[in-house]
């Protein structure tokens, strides 16, 4: 197709309107393609400039520019989905390759002579691809991005996959990204409002993170010249420059009535070239090219489209680079062309005449000569040295186009100062704007909620809750509004819950607040709204709810933040497994048609839970409504399809089942056999032989020969020798191969024979005997200390009952001397049996003929806790005591009360019933007044006592003490004892 | 060498996450998606339910059960970021016992600590931070501390180190002491595992273990019975389960486990610490154990492919 009759005029480059009284230029086309039938969404120019591609959903088609006959090849192409981004490969090595973005999938296609050629296809997002950038030096990487959130380097020597992934842990998809053309390392990527810097040779996070915009970023432009400068176009309605180094602010912001489709920097000079999408879809269509040193007027604007423009891009030219076309393509489907010559370039220059120029930070009005390079605009100051020397290496035709204006520049025109007034007829239309700040005005501010907008009418009325107050806010907006001076007039309504005075100081806030922002004819309501917000929080003195606080921080601000945070949540588990104390294993796992209903676009099972979510740009998943009935899953995509609906609950309804394995056997550890095993240490090898007939009983074959060796470990070397101590203390192979055994099965994971080799072998003193053993040689003790043993209240399972009666009787101590000591019933009952005064050296004389080794000691200790508490586990308590009868160390410290005596030789305090040092005994009974060895008991609250045979006797008959001191020891006593427990 | 002797259809309205039974092995607490904990009782082939709990607004990751010694309490975690701990006062009557509602995000995982010290709860949430919550008994009031930023991203998983385990240097006299070193291993977005020690009212971070190449979905530290050994478990998204060892705390070395075919999410030791169970994406329930060269092998391949075969059946 051949450009239009307005072409005609292209030579001519159509009206420019450079009068005195309109400084502005108004350009129109060159050239001007009209494709009606083309539903083109995506532009791109090819490395030459010959070609422009136009891609649709149903056509690729190939414009030719630059000759007249304006050449058109078309390629029928059938997909469901638009073509979302497409880039032409910007490097001349590859300069055929164009890269072509359709939902998750990105084709790079080359352009025969007859036919397109699908070259490779990159496969890697997960969601729709939302921008392509080729790198600016390395001819075979490009980067996209993409809703779900990533940003992927591919390398076409290796399409399979990504060579590097970017994950921007974020909530919001990647809308744009952007390689940067100076060094190539960097890359940005807008996800909403915030941009994400990255080094391609650190991937794993970002170099830094701004907080560029308050609405998303529809634009991302790196600087040509300077490495860390970029542009950025928003929804918000400005553009804003930033330097990566500083990103806590834009060095400078251009404020446009409406919102920002893209922005870019001339590829030479110092312009700026931005689109803005009009409000509303009415208004004007254009292009506007600023300068970068002043913002608050364009240079100029190129007017002639009727709709939206979807996208421009920078014609090269090769022959002569210091001109540079501009291509548009229009909703309006016609394809423009625009001349940006010499004359436009200069007036992007820096104006130093202009008082203007004095608002930026580093003015040059202290330069003696106006032959400055033309890039040293305050934004391109720092790098000054740089940039010339990098022109000065370029080819000799570039460095002309740089210095060339320099050297012809004149001074700047003087009508300059004039442009202001139409600028502002173009940026700040009175009528349009308050629809527009309505339009514009963030519904989701913290604390507020937005009651009524009404433009027409001009007015508006909020509902504030902060503090502990609500307020009913109405705002009138002076239809002069937002000039200077007139700000709305604010009133606060019925339902508002303050006190004259604050309201009077909130009032004062907005009122500032708003005069602050129209004084430079801004709108404020936003601002306003905010300022009242944080009065009204600091009216309470601080106090503020910090929960509340906490929730909306600024990144969880928004609708949408619930669904974008599900980005970090990682996808949940359909299936599960556990093992539970006692052996028992857990497993569930989900049917698998549930499962692939969230998975059908993936193979893996994808990592966050924003992949089922209802997605990154659906919805709030938290915050809807769900029914009852249905799936938390299952309510976004389904809630259209009822019937599907039903079948599909039913199907998950089934799934949750829970499967409970008994897996013992697998753990070489059984509830049945634990209940077999003997300890008894009667005779060694008999429990030897009977534990190893418990194995075969329970199918454990592999323990028989351990257990036939452990029969033998047992067997006396001499066989007329009785005498356990010296059988052991003397062979130490039998020591060592008993450890060896402990230690092999204990490493091997078989806890319970491990454990019952350590105890059988434990302490092998003959005398002490088995429990069992004990309570029978022993009943009458215990018949005796019952009473006591019932009173104490502990449990039986322990082996050191935790009655040692600590010193808290100083005063009967003192005045009758009364020589009590009661050790533990356990060790008094053996005591009386036995004859043993000291447990402890007993204990030591065990030890040294036992077979293990006590350096060993702790850690079968260990190991006899880890079985005792499985024992627990399978609440087999007395097999759980007998266990811990074995172990060394008990793991509890005792604590009760003790008696101490007094040595009547030394005077010192005495934990034992004699003096070990006077060899005196120091317990004395009562009422036989002989020297306590056995049982003893005392009365708690006097302190009075003696043979627990005598004192049993007397208080059959009676109940107050022997000694006459008056005490009602049985009452007393058991009140002590109640108190204690 | 398992033999099933359960079957629950717990009625969940959607997906369960978790599945755990007590210490004795006759409750069995789920939750789901449906935003309910319910639990069960399971004692000898039983399967009657024995509480419903709501109480949270969205989906229910994880439950975890205390010790018996505290009485019958259940932790579960949500997507609405609130902790909540059951309490069982009288018989199968369940009520809220604690909510804990400082988390920012989802809280992904909930651990109790060993028994021996106290009634302590960890928490793992996407907002990056371990919340370690302990309870006066006596008073029943609960204090917080917070690791903020333990996981940039975000904090998937909790396991805390047993209480058992020995001192390097193995002595006797110290090893009472050194028990109440409290250690916990958490699992994040950032693709490490991190250890954590209590180091005097603060919570360290002692060691990082970076071998995954992707978010880690589960850390399991492997109960110990008393070897001077430690063990740690570690499923991630990058389809590995890595085994980490070490004999000291400070130098950890990494044995791949397998590369399973999808994502792995959830790992479990048994009881003595020499068995490990995986599943993930796939549904498939592996169980590994280390034979006598230091190799991990898988034992129950075929077993695995039966019981899935089996699952199918049921379910369709």
């Amino acid at each position: 197709m051949s450009p239009t009759s307005e072409s005609a005029a292209a030579g001519n480059n159509s009206i420019r309107g450079r009068e005195r009284e309109n400084a502005h230029i108004i350009q129109q086309s060159n050239k001007c393609y009209e494709h009606r039938e083309l539903q083109a969404t995506a532009m791109s120019v090819d490395y030459t400039g010959q070609w422009v591609l136009l891609a649709g959903r149903r056509h690729l088609a190939l414009q030719r520019l630059g000759q007249d006959d304006g050449t058109l090849r078309e390629f029928q192409r059938n997909s469901k989905y638009e073509v979302s981004a497409a880039e032409f490969a910007t490097l001349p090595n590859r300069q055929e390759y164009c890269a072509i973005a359709t939902s998750e999938h990105i084709d790079v296609v080359t352009w025969g002579a007859a036919d397109m050629q699908h070259y490779h296809s990159l496969r890697g997002h997960t969601r729709m691809v939302t921008d392509i950038d080729w790198h600016s030096k390395n001819s075979n990487l490009l980067v996209s991005c993409s809703i779900d959130t990533f940003s992927h380097i591919w390398d076409l020597r290796d399409p399979r996959k990504p060579t590097l992934s970017l994950s921007a842990v974020c909530m919001s998809g990647a809308t744009q990204v952007g390689f940067n053309r100076v060094s190539g390392h960097l890359l940005a990527a807008a996800h909403d409002g915030d941009l994400r810097i990255w080094d391609m040779r650190k991937g794993s996070c970002p170099v830094h993170y701004i907080t560029a915009h308050l609405n998303r970023v529809h634009g991302i432009n790196w600087s040509h010249l300077r490495e860390t400068c970029l542009a950025t176009a928003s929804q918000d309605g400005t553009v804003k420059y930033f330097d990566v180094n500083n990103p806590r602010r834009a060095e400078k912001i251009i404020t446009m009535s409406s919102p920002v489709w893209r922005a870019r920097y001339t590829p030479i000079g110092n312009g700026l070239v931005s689109i803005v999408v009009p409000a509303m879809g009415r208004g004007e269509n254009s292009l506007l090219l600023w300068s970068n040193n002043k913002q608050t007027d364009p240079v100029c604007s190129f007017v002639g489209h009727t709709d939206v423009i979807l996208d421009f891009e920078w014609r090269p030219n090769r022959e002569n680079t210091s001109e540079i076309e501009l291509v548009t393509w229009s909703r309006d489907r016609s394809l423009r062309v625009w001349k940006i010559d010499d004359m436009m370039l200069k007036l992007c220059e820096p104006d130093f005449d202009s008082n203007e120029v004095c608002d930026t930070p580093d003015s040059f009005a202290d330069t003696p000569t106006k032959f400055q390079p033309i890039h040293s605009s305050s934004l391109y100051q720092p790098t000054l040295s740089l940039t010339r020397a990098g022109a000065a290496s370029l080819p000799s035709e570039s460095s002309d186009s740089l210095t060339i204006p320099t050297l012809s520049r004149s001074p700047p025109p003087p009508m300059r100062k004039e442009e202001t007034h139409i600028a502002r007829s173009l940026t700040d239309q009175p009528t349009c704007s308050l629809h527009h700040e309505f339009s514009l005005l963030n519904r989701n501010m913290p604390h507020v909620e937005v009651d009524l907008l009404d433009a027409i009418k001009r007015f508006a009325v909020f509902k504030i809750s902060a503090g502990g107050h609500v307020v009913v806010l109405q705002t009138v907006f002076p239809t002069e509004y937002p000039s200077p001076n007139i700000g709305p007039e604010f009133s606060f309504c019925e339902g508002t819950t303050l006190h004259e005075q604050l309201s009077a100081v909130l009032l004062k806030t907005l009122r500032t607040n708003a005069l602050q922002r129209v004084k430079k004819s801004r709108t404020c309501v936003e601002q306003c709204l905010r300022a009242l917000v944080g009065a009204m929080k600091k009216s309470v003195g601080g106090v503020t709810d910090k929960s509340q606080l906490r929730l909306q921080s600024p990144r969880l601000e928004g609708a949408l933040s619930g669904a974008l945070h599900d980005a970090c949540i990682p996808y949940p588990r359909t299936s599960g497994v556990n093992f539970n104390t006692t052996g028992l294993l857990v497993t569930f796992a989900q049917a698998p048609n549930a499962k692939r209903l969230t998975l059908r676009h993936q193979n893996t099972t994808p990592r966050t839970f924003s992949a089922i979510s209802g997605g990154v740009l659906l919805g709030n998943v938290f915050n809807t409504h769900r029914d009852s009935n249905a799936s938390f899953y299952l309510q976004d995509r389904m809630s259209a399809k009822h019937t599907k609906n039903r079948s599909m609950q039913k199907q998950t309804n089934a799934t949750p089942i829970v499967h409970i394995y008994e897996a013992c056997k697998l753990l070489n550890i059984s509830c049945e056999m634990a209940k077999e095993f003997s300890l008894d240490k009667r005779n060694l090898r008999a429990t030897c032989r009977r534990n190893r007939q418990v194995c075969e009983t329970y199918g454990r074959y592999d323990l028989v020969p351990i257990w036939t060796l452990a029969e033998l470990i047992a067997k006396p070397n001499i066989p007329n020798e009785t005498k356990y101590e010296t059988l052991f203390y003397k062979d130490p192979f039998k020591k060592f191969l008993l450890e060896a055994l402990i230690m092999h099965f204990a490493s091997a994971g078989d806890l319970q024979t491990a454990v019952m080799l350590a105890c059988l072998f434990h302490k092998c003193s003959s005398t002490a005997g088995d429990l069992g053993d004990l309570m029978l040689t022993t009943t009458q003790c215990y018949q005796h200390t019952n009473k006591l043993q019932q009173l104490n209240n502990t449990s039986p399972y322990h082996t050191v009952l935790p009655i040692d009666y600590h010193a808290s009787h100083p005063k009967s101590n003192s005045a009758l001397a009364v020589n009590v000591h009661l050790k533990q019933l356990r060790s008094n009952s053996w005591s009386d049996s036995l004859d043993w005064v000291d447990t402890k050296n007993c204990n030591s004389d065990s030890y040294s003929c036992s077979l293990i080794r006590r350096t060993k000691m702790p850690l079968f200790d260990h190991f006899k806790k880890v079985y005792a508490d499985i024992l627990f586990g399978w609440q087999l308590l007395t097999k759980r005591s007998l266990i811990l009868k074995h172990t060394m160390f008990s793991q509890s410290q005792p604590h009760g009360v003790e008696f101490v005596t007094e040595c009547t030789g030394c005077n010192k305090i005495k934990r034992t019933p004699s003096c070990t040092s006077c060899k005196r005994p120091v317990l004395f009974c009562q009422l036989c007044n002989l020297p306590v060895k056995g049982a003893a008991n005392a009365c708690l609250a006097c302190g009075h006592g003696g043979h627990m045979v005598h004192m049993m006797q007397w208080f059959k008959k009676h109940s107050i003490c022997a000694s006459g001191c008056g005490c009602n020891c049985l009452k007393q006593t058991a009140a002590l004892l109640a108190l204690m427990n | 060498m398992v033999s099933l002797i359960n079957t629950v259809d717990t009625g969940h309205e959607d997906m369960i996450h978790n599945a755990v039974l007590d210490y004795y092995g006759l409750h069995l607490a789920t939750c789901s998606s449906d935003g309910s904990v319910k639990v069960f009782d399971v004692k000898n082939g039983n399967q009657i339910l024995i509480a419903d709990l709501k109480g949270h607004q969205g989906p229910v990751w994880q439950v975890a059960w205390a010790h018996p010694k505290f009485g019958n309490l259940l932790a579960s975690c949500s997507y609405d970021r609130k902790v909540i701990v059951w309490k069982e006062g009288a018989a199968n009557e369940w009520t809220k016992f604690y909510e804990y509602n400082n988390h920012d995000s989802s809280v992904n995982s909930v651990a109790f600590a060993p028994a021996e010290y106290g009634l302590i709860l960890a928490c793992g949430s996407s907002d990056g931070s371990i919340s370690i919550l302990t309870c006066n008994i006596e008073y029943g009031v609960w204090d917080s501390k917070k690791i903020s930023n333990a996981h940039t991203i975000g904090c998937n998983a909790i396991s805390w180190c047993s209480s058992t385990v020995p001192e390097p240097a193995f002595d006797q006299r110290s090893s009472t002491r050194n028990t109440a070193v409290k250690r916990l291993a958490s699992a994040g977005c950032d693709n490490c595992v991190k250890i954590w020690r209590e180091d005097a009212d603060r919570w360290v971070e002692e060691n990082r273990l970076e071998g995954h190449s992707d978010w880690v979905r589960d850390v399991a530290w492997a109960p110990s019975i008393g070897l001077a050994r430690s063990q740690i478990a570690s499923a991630s998204q990058d389809r590995h389960v890595i085994i980490w060892n070490s004999t000291d705390f400070t130098t950890w070395s990494s044995t791949i486990l397998h590369t399973f075919d999808d994502v792995v999410w959830s790992v479990s030791w048994s009881m003595t610490g020499n068995i490990l169970a995986v599943t993930g994406g796939d549904n498939k329930v592996t169980l590994w154990k280390e034979n006598n060269e230091n190799q991990w092998m898988c034992i129950n391949d075929d077993a695995a492919a039966t019981n899935a075969q089996t699952n199918e059946q049921r379910t369709l």
